[in-house]
């Protein structure tokens, strides 16, 4: 039998060195577990987003006929927003398995239950991010217009959108983690954001005075922001403003982070 | 050194629940192996698991100087679709270490002993080689007190001699703190005992103490002992001398055999389904006549059997 043990750091480590060993460790697991967990999940992880922006095109086109976007080309409006919502969506539901899915970690101390769900929305809006580059890249050899007109604004709505998934993605995990059924109705409650956030059907399509509801969705504003800092003539409804955006981010985040140091023990012994 | 102090622990499950460890003193002190007692359902593994740091008390405190390790050979923290290298990797940059992972894995390679396997996804592996690279790991990493839930009692034979022994060899630099019901390794294994009855815990400077307070407060006197402890009885059966009396003690000894095993059974699932203290441990008790007389009757055979081979060579 072997003698010659690890020396584990004699010194205690600084807790936030602890936390960064944990995340840095659980990025590479759960990378390696995103890209190679059958032989064709990196293949799915692009062709998904090309197979759906496929299908709503072919709706769009040949059911639901008009293809007039004003002031943008139907194509490239299509990708943005579902990119965008995807984005959106994806950092949202993910972390909601996280804290069962790693609950076999809670035997090593050093994990707290927010450390996976923190390193899923990382790696969500990597992979999403990396997802919309190659989108563009390949887009623009095939000549479709993808080159965003202002790339900084754009930049900038792509991280308000992601940040109010990781908001709303923190707080879920903890309330679906304590109240198991919480999961169920986020998922029913999300099935018609598609149509509500003006994905697929433009927002000027609905009437003027029920714009000011449709406003209250924190979604349509990130959404609209990143179509207008994309296309430099496109024309959407009044009253878009990313500081809501933020705002619904931001107060979710707190409360999720809030709720996270108040039942992290109450998550890890479920 | 780990100190508890004031310590309380409940779970508030949907039925309540009430205080599972209450007021707990302990102190423990360093290179000292404790051997944790108690009957199922005491708060043995409660009382380990705030010691691990893997719980926090409802109230009162745990002082842990020294690194504690997780508990030796639980193996639930593996990722199924990653390899077991992968899997080693990960729990070695949780503990910060960088320069020599190299090392690590290669020891928890040689120790797991599970070849070429360890290159393959967990999901493949039984749950021998599980335990095996957990114990592996568990060992590779340099801890002051290891805490251990029934961890020997992993893998194969000569597997678990093996773990044995480098448990044993563990000890010499480091201390132990383990639940088992195995008296005999306990004995091996531990110096000083806590006793856990009823939500309290007692501290004894010796295991001997401690499974005798355990044994005087379950009011059996009868050894739980290990499978692979070895016993002494006095033959105290006459054995016959001719061929036909042997042959028919045989039969009827191997009847007896059958229907103690049937009746051990049926106790089993009793044991599962029985929630009322008081019938459950005259059912506890009934189980242990039963294991010691079944026990009996298979010596009882043996001997039978090396009397009949005797007798056919003559």
């Amino acid at each position: 039998m072997a003698t010659k043990t690890e020396q584990i750091p004699n010194s205690p480590r600084h807790p936030l060195r602890v936390t960064w060993d944990v995340w840095t460790a659980m990025y590479l697991r759960e990378m390696v577990s995103r890209t190679m967990s059958d032989r064709m999940a990196w293949f799915w992880m692009i062709f998904e987003p090309v197979a759906t922006i496929a299908v709503m095109i072919f709706i769009r086109t040949y059911i639901r006929g008009g293809k007039h976007i004003a002031g943008a080309d139907f194509v490239p409006w299509m990708v943005v927003g579902l990119m965008g919502f995807y984005l959106f969506r994806e950092t949202m539901m993910r972390p909601m398995g996280a804290v069962d899915a790693n609950r076999g970690l809670f035997t090593y101390r050093q994990i707290l239950p927010i450390d996976p769900v923190i390193v899923r929305c990382f790696v969500e809006g990597m992979i999403r991010t990396f997802v919309f580059l190659v989108f563009i890249l390949v887009g623009s050899l095939l000549k479709i217009d993808l080159i965003p007109d202002h790339g900084f604004g754009v930049m900038l709505d792509w991280i308000g959108l992601w940040m109010l998934g990781v908001g709303l993605g923190v707080l879920l995990s903890v309330a679906s983690g304590l109240v198991s059924e919480v999961g169920r109705v986020v998922r029913i409650v999300t099935l018609p954001l598609l149509l509500i956030s003006g994905v697929i059907f433009p927002v000027t399509y609905v009437p003027a005075q029920y714009q000011e509801y449709l406003l209250w969705n924190p979604i349509v504003h990130g959404l609209e922001s990143m179509r207008l800092s994309f296309f430099d003539s496109y024309h959407t409804i009044p009253g878009i403003d990313m500081i809501y955006l933020w705002l619904w981010a931001l107060t979710s985040l707190s409360l999720g982070l809030i709720m996270h140091v108040r039942f992290a023990w109450k998550l890890k012994a479920r | 050194m780990i100190e508890i102090q004031n310590l309380y622990k409940r779970y508030h499950g949907p039925f309540g629940g009430g205080w599972v460890l209450k007021d707990v003193n302990i102190i423990i002190p360093d290179g000292v192996s404790v051997g944790v007692v108690g009957k199922n359902g005491a708060g043995k593994s409660t009382l380990l698991r705030l010691i691990g740091g893997m719980d926090v008390p409802d109230r009162g405190r745990v002082v842990r100087r020294g690194r504690v390790s997780w508990p030796i050979g639980l193996a639930g923290g593996f990722k199924g679709s990653m390899t077991g290298r992968q899997n080693v990797k990960f729990v070695a940059r949780i503990h910060g270490i960088k320069k020599s992972v190299a090392s690590l894995i290669k020891e928890v390679e040689s120790f797991a002993e599970i070849g070429k396997a360890f290159d393959d996804p967990v999901n493949t592996y039984s749950s021998g080689m599980r335990s095996r690279l957990a114990f592996g790991l568990s060992l590779a990493f340099d801890f002051d007190i290891y805490i251990s839930d029934e961890a020997t009692a992993v893998g194969d034979r000569a597997f678990k001699a093996k773990a044995r022994e480098a448990f044993q060899k563990r000890i010499d630099h480091a201390s132990l703190i383990m639940v088992s019901h195995g008296e005999g390794s306990l004995r091996q294994m531990c110096e000083a005992g806590i006793f856990v009855n009823e939500g309290s815990a007692t501290w004894y400077d010796k295991i001997d103490d401690a499974i005798t307070a355990y044994h005087q407060s379950s009011g059996l006197v009868t050894d739980v002992a290990d499978e692979d402890d070895d016993y002494d009885l006095e033959d105290d059966f006459a054995l016959p001398t001719d061929l036909a009396s042997v042959d028919e003690q045989l039969k009827s000894l191997r009847r007896e055999s059958a229907k103690i095993y049937k009746r051990q059974i049926i106790v089993d699932y009793l044991l599962e389904s029985e929630s009322s203290p008081s019938s459950k441990r005259d059912l506890e008790a009934e189980r242990v006549t039963l294991k010691r007389n079944r026990r009996e009757v298979k010596r009882r055979h043996h001997a039978l059997r090396s009397l009949k081979a005797e007798l056919d060579e003559k």
